[in-house]
């Protein structure tokens, strides 16, 4: 008897215990509603460190998908490898009620190859599924437990990085040995950590967030560190791979990385060395020195990425580049490492996060998962020089809009270096076009136009200088807009100088540029450059306004006017002047010759929000501008 | 074992004996030497020899197998050609078995720092298989020791438990090539027709009988031995608004006709009329079976169609409910592999599975239906000269209401009763029933899209323009708005992104009709307030009264092209605008007044102008009455779309009265 009310008491626990999670849509606030296609009603993070090599994530997730957006919100990704692998996953399906109608177990996951699009293979796999539920709103409540077993890093929690996501709660605890020492950093965190010890005597560290809104995406917005929640942590022993290790700042981690991933990788063998020495035999100038070295790696390889194991962050050896002819970023930057070590150059493997986006590493917080790419650090006396050793064509010395302007990591034998990238400013980044075209009076256009691209901008055309003419002038009357544009004769010229230039010469015509009505001719002022886009209206907006990269773009063009003509219409000259940015429109006429000039700039930084609604008036400004037409008329 | 007779496949008058010959590989000086491929300057790469064997025979697990041995030599003049030196293989596998590659070597050769020739060898453990998806992988790996002006050399083995799907050959790539041969070795036990592809012609075709090639068990058959050759073979290149290049790329396919078990002698006919399909696919579990389970859908649709007596009505009904029923799980086929009932149950299906299913619950309804197979615009044209089921990839409805056709997917939630995916707007589709034989019906000209833009404006004295703007969309441009629309969480939120996109336009009031009946037009009407000028202070004001959308570069550059302009489906649009203007004004250019057709109907851009004063009417059709406009036709289209462009961009003048 006494056994049986024992199990009946049991039960009832058990039934209280899952009733507390209703899932029912309509307890969710309705100030979660706007923006959002899915509601996360409940999410835990557990991370468990049992031992340097052996933790434990556990991710319990309730989220409510609002309507058919929600959807990607719903498909569950788990990525698995041999270093990390999933202990079990499972999750139930309830409807707009809390009602359960459906349950699901780690057989309905599909398993591939994670693939990220540029690697020939990578040492991943993801399961992945996505719940057949086609009535709206429904609730998923799924959990997985994944064994990892290195500690050198922990992924970040960010409980709202995706727009059209809001958050009733979500939690994130971290567990270790007491002896297990972390160190961690709050980001726009509403409430700081909670401290405590659990059961089994570990250490926890507990963050919590709860009704959040869901994020709107807002164009120009800073980068996410400005405005959303997140906590990074990171260990101070370790272990990866095998490999163990301690770090509290950015040099001992720099230490670490020079000492047990990169030191043993640059052996080359003695035929290799020799030939750099020959190479170089006669130039004394260290940098012309670097610069022959660049080349010759330029010349020599190309990109190919595979990512196996340790390999995620130890490059190939350099003899193995010497042989294959290709490597990853790592890889390149390790054996270009290598080959200036023949010729006594020291020189630093640098990690970074590349991407037209400049972003740099939180500077006070070492950890190791704030980079994805590498480059080389040059440190000349009074002139450090970066090269990005992935590409075949780049100059010597130059980043572009991949990694300037930006904190990076210098692995060094003394230590890990915080260094800054070189920036290009508005001025560096430069666009200058003269065209000189002579329009006759069927409103044909024929005649030349040069253009030097400069800083970033040297970049622009890139993609077809090495391309056939007949696919230039394919791609080039995409470029341009001018209606019926035949492209007669295009060259193109680069000087791969430290601050490099690339020249554009084009001939060309272009039947019907302008229309004639009526005895009058008129024709678009702008052939060259025009924009066209002008950034959305954003109501109550939240974010300060960002721009990334500055640039200067200056156009000048003289048409030579059909005899007999005289201008009737004509536009007015535009001059704007803000923060954040210059524009300047001017038309002038001299004798039969119509000169128009345009320059725009616009200057990177951050300014307040309110400036928003000023940028997207300064940009319908210029298309305006651009979209002008001159109209002429017969006669004096 | 009585002799079979040899394929159908042996060209006439080509007894002449022929070696089986792969291409002599390793070096050659020549070819490393070689500054440019003289027949394509602009070339990153040419292939110098392709070599391609097949045959059916038994591999080491003594089934029998598809045996495909691949050999390349491949120049690479600079480093944009480089992509050619990372090969990736797809293969294929089922849930018993799967394909596989094997004997993978591969060699570069190229001149070193000092000018000295050198090779190097492709690593074995540098070979890589990826998983993509349930039913494919890829096996990759990249030529080791690239460099500009190095010739690259690689063998593979891939063995197909597939028989049945014979390695089709394409002749033509990306680059260029100058010889391209492929060698087929069919014992007389299978029966294959093949078919070129293409606009290029062959250089070479010999076949010869091979005795006694193929033995297993007791077995054995002679084989016929046939090679195709194709020299000077140049790129092919990629054009704009072109269905898949598939269509158009030079290319040998085999089709199944018929095959003989060589262990019993039980001989089966695969292909060979479409009587033969149609018997075929009503007999498979995988189809056939499907559309008999009329009792299931009965008893599952009676609550849907209750009360309705109508057979439109209850056909709609049915495909409301299944479009909402069901999740499509991204694959396609035309066949349901579990069966429609488990893909109900579990509320997700393949193409397959929910149009099958769409199909079945319509004829037990009482709505006379039918299966459509086709093939989607990226997978290629139906071959109509016989049967290849291997064309179709996609299954949809066709439902017989009152003597009218109605294509159905039931596939996208969002399509209206009678309207198709334009990936389903492709060539022909073979109409399939249970009760009659089967035939074809045209799939490219089956619907159109409109839409029609109405505002009525009035200038006001401060400058702003006050009025209504009311879009309707029909047709599949009804099905892309809802679309659009749907991608925000709400109608507010969609207007409100609209408003933002359009920084001088103000919107008011909107009011969008029909979201979710999908049957009938989508409205939007919006009262907005458009900041037009600035102020007034000038004697003569510049308007476009193409305020929306206005087309203002070509979409066409090329001078000529090879390839079709394929659409999927004609289109109509149009433009009427009323506008009032403030007490004063009159109006000194008007716009143009234009009037542009293609040949034989094809389309035509119209504008019309009608100035009444102190107001005036504009009006404008554009129109493309044909999916698909033929080389032929392109110089005109082009010239169209220039005309288009010129009058657009072309803007009207307001004078104020002195």
């Amino acid at each position: 008897m006494r056994a049986f009310l024992l199990l009946f008491s049991l039960l009832i626990i058990s039934i209280s215990a899952s009733a507390q999670d209703n899932y029912d849509v309509s307890l969710i606030s309705k100030d979660l509603l706007p923006y959002a296609s899915a509601v996360v009603r409940n999410k835990e993070v557990s991370v468990e460190v049992k031992d340097l090599d052996n933790t434990y994530y556990r991710i319990k997730t309730a989220v409510t998908i609002l309507n058919k957006n929600g959807n990607e919100v719903a498909n569950i990704q788990v990525w698995h490898n041999k270093s990390r692998v999933i202990k079990s996953i499972k999750g139930t399906v309830y409807n707009e009620f809390g009602k359960l109608t459906g349950k699901f177990s780690e057989s309905d996951f599909e398993d591939v190859n994670g693939q990220d699009g540029f690697s020939l293979f990578q040492d991943v796999k993801v399961k992945h599924y996505n719940p057949p539920v086609t009535d709206y709103p429904y609730t998923i409540v799924y959990e997985y437990e994944v064994k990892s077993k290195q500690t050198l890093y922990f992924d970040d929690w960010e409980p709202n990085s995706t727009t059209g996501l809001a958050v009733e709660k979500s939690s994130y605890t971290f567990s270790c040995k007491p002896t297990f020492n972390i160190r961690y950093k709050e980001i726009n965190m509403p409430a700081k950590v909670i401290t405590g010890n659990d059961k089994q005597g570990n250490k926890t560290y507990t963050w919590q967030v709860s009704n959040l809104k869901a994020v709107k995406d807002e164009p120009y917005s800073p980068n996410e560190d400005k405005y959303l929640s997140s906590v990074k942590i990171a260990p101070e022993k370790f272990s990866y791979e095998g490999i163990t290790g301690s770090f509290t700042n950015w040099k001992e981690l720099g230490k670490w990385q020079y000492d047990k991933l990169l030191a043993s990788r640059l052996q080359l063998s003695d035929v290799t060395a020799g030939r750099m020495k020959q190479l170089t035999a006669d130039i004394s100038d260290p940098k012309l020195k670097a610069k022959k070295i660049y080349e010759y790696m330029q010349g020599k390889t190309h990109y190919i990425s595979i990512q196996v194991g340790i390999g995620g962050f130890q490059p190939f050896l350099a003899n193995d580049v010497d042989q294959q002819n290709y490597g990853d970023c790592k890889a390149l930057v390790n054996y270009t490492q290598a080959l200036l070590k023949t010729v006594n150059m020291d020189s630093y493997y640098c990690i970074v996060e590349a991407g037209t986006r400049k972003v740099s590493p939180v500077t006070d917080f070492a950890s190791m998962n704030q980079f994805d790419h590498v480059i080389l650090c040059l440190p000349f006396k009074n002139d450090t020089t970066f090269l990005e050793c992935t590409s075949q064509k780049t100059p010597f010395g130059f980043l572009s809009d991949f990694t300037d302007d930006r904190t990076l990591l210098a692995c060094t034998p003394e230590g890990g270096k915080l260094m800054h990238t070189p920036k290009y400013t508005a001025q560096n980044n430069l666009q200058q076009r003269k065209a000189s075209f002579i329009l006759d009076a069927e409103g044909g256009l024929s005649g030349n136009m040069l253009t030097l691209f400069k800083g970033t901008q040297y970049d622009n055309v890139e993609y077809i200088i090495e391309e056939a003419p007949k696919d230039q002038i394919k791609s080039l009357q995409k470029e341009y807009t001018i209606n019926n544009l035949n492209i007669e004769k295009v060259e193109f010229k680069q000087d791969k100088s430290l601050q490099p230039v690339t020249t554009e010469s084009i001939k060309l015509t272009a039947r019907e540029y302008g229309s004639v009505n009526d005895g009058k001719l008129s024709f678009p002022i702008n052939a060259t450059n025009r924009m066209s886009r002008v950034p959305r209206e954003i109501r109550n907006r939240q974010n300060d306004v960002y721009i990334n990269r500055g640039y200067t773009d200056e156009d000048e063009i003289s048409y030579t006017l059909p005899a007999g003509y005289r201008v009737d219409l004509r536009p007015t000259n535009v001059s704007i002047n803000k923060p954040f940015g210059k524009f300047s429109s001017t038309v002038s006429i001299n004798g039969n010759e119509l000169i128009y000039k345009r320059r725009m700039q616009l200057f990177d930084g951050t300014y307040n929000k309110d400036t928003y609604q000023d940028l997207v008036d300064f940009y319908q400004a210029v298309v305006e501008a651009d979209d002008n037409n001159v109209t002429l008329i017969k006669g004096n | 074992m009585k002799k079979l007779l040899l394929t159908t496949l042996i060209l006439t008058g080509v007894q002449a004996f022929t070696i089986a010959q792969d291409f002599q590989g390793g070096f050659v000086q020549e070819e490393l030497n070689m500054k440019k491929y003289d027949k394509d300057t602009s070339a990153h790469a040419v292939f110098l020899n392709e070599f391609g064997n097949t045959r059916i025979d038994l591999a080491n697990d003594d089934r029998i197998s598809l045996i495909v041995d691949y050999h390349a030599k491949i120049k690479i003049f600079d480093n944009k050609g480089f992509s050619n030196g990372t090969i990736e293989i797809p293969i294929h596998n089922s849930d018993e078995s799967s394909e596989e590659v094997t004997d993978i070597t591969g060699t570069t050769y190229y001149t070193d720092d000092d000018g000295l020739v050198q090779k190097a060898e492709l690593d074995p453990k540098k070979v890589f298989k990826v998983k993509d998806y349930k039913y494919g992988s890829t096996v990759k790996f990249a030529l080791p020791g690239l460099r500009n002006g190095c010739v690259i050399e690689f063998r593979y083995k891939l063995i197909s438990p597939y028989w049945d799907a014979f390695r089709k050959w394409e002749f033509q790539d990306d680059i260029p090539k100058i010889h391209s041969q492929y060698e087929v070795h069919i014992p007389g036990f299978w029966n294959f027709n093949a078919s070129l592809r293409g606009a290029l012609k062959l250089s070479k075709t010999s076949s010869e009988i091979e005795r006694e090639c193929f033995t297993s068990h007791g077995a054995k058959s002679d084989c016929s031995h046939i090679i195709y050759v194709m020299k000077d073979i140049p790129a092919f290149i990629v054009e704009d608004y072109m269905t898949a290049p598939k269509n158009f790329l030079s290319a040998i396919y085999f089709e199944l006709v018929e095959y003989t078990n060589p262990y019993n002698g039980v001989k089966t006919v695969v292909t060979k009329e479409w009587k033969d399909i149609d018997h075929q696919l009503k007999i498979t579990d995988e189809f056939g079976s499907q559309l008999k389970r009329k009792d299931l859908m009965k008893e599952r649709m009676a609550p849907v169609i209750a009360g309705k007596t109508d057979e439109m009505d209850k056909a709609q009904a049915i495909y409301a409910y299944l479009q909402k029923w069901y999740k499509w799980n991204d694959y396609i086929g035309i066949y349901s592999s579990d069966g429609i009932k488990k893909a109900m149950d579990a509320h997700t299906g393949s193409i397959g599975d929910i149009n099958l299913t769409l199909i079945t619950a319509l004829n037990a309804a009482g709505i006379n239906t039918e299966a459509v197979l086709l093939s989607t615009r990226d997978h290629g044209n139906i071959n109509t000269l016989y049967p290849v089921l291997s064309d179709f990839n996609y299954v949809i409805a066709k439902a017989n209401i009152d003597g009218k056709p109605y294509f159905l997917d039931a596939t996208d939630p969002l399509l209206s009763f009678g309207l198709l995916p334009l990936k389903c707007l492709n060539d022909k589709g073979r109409v399939i029933s249970l009760d009659k034989p089967s035939y074809w019906v045209e799939l490219n000209s089956l619907q159109k899209e409109s839409h029609t833009s109405s505002l009525n404006l009035t200038l006001l004295e401060n400058g702003k323009i006050k009025g209504t703007i009311s879009n309707y969309y029909s047709g599949y441009d009804a099905y892309l708005k809802r679309k659009e629309i749907k991608k925000f969480n709400s109608v507010d939120e969609y207007v409100e992104d609209l408003d933002g996109k359009l920084p001088k336009l103000k919107i008011l009031k909107s009011n969008i009709s029909n979201l979710d009946s999908l049957s009938q037009p989508l409205s939007e009407i919006y009262e907005v307030e458009i900041d037009a000028f600035d102020n007034m202070n000038h004697s003569r004001l510049v308007f476009n009264p193409f305020l929306l959308n206005r087309r203002t570069s070509n979409p066409f550059k090329l001078t000529e092209r090879d390839y079709p302009v394929d659409w999927g489906m004609a289109s109509d649009s149009r433009l009427v605008l009323n506008m009032h203007l403030p007490p004063g004004y009159t109006i000194e250019t008007p716009p143009r007044v234009v009037a542009f057709s293609l040949p034989n109907n094809g389309g035509m851009f119209v504008t019309s102008f009608d100035d009444q004063g102190d107001a005036f009417s504009f009006s404008n059709i554009t129109r493309f009455t044909k999916a698909i406009y033929y080389p032929e036709e392109y110089p005109y289209l082009k010239e169209l779309y220039n005309k288009i462009v010129l009058t657009e961009k072309a803007d009207m003048v307001f004078k104020k009265k002195q």
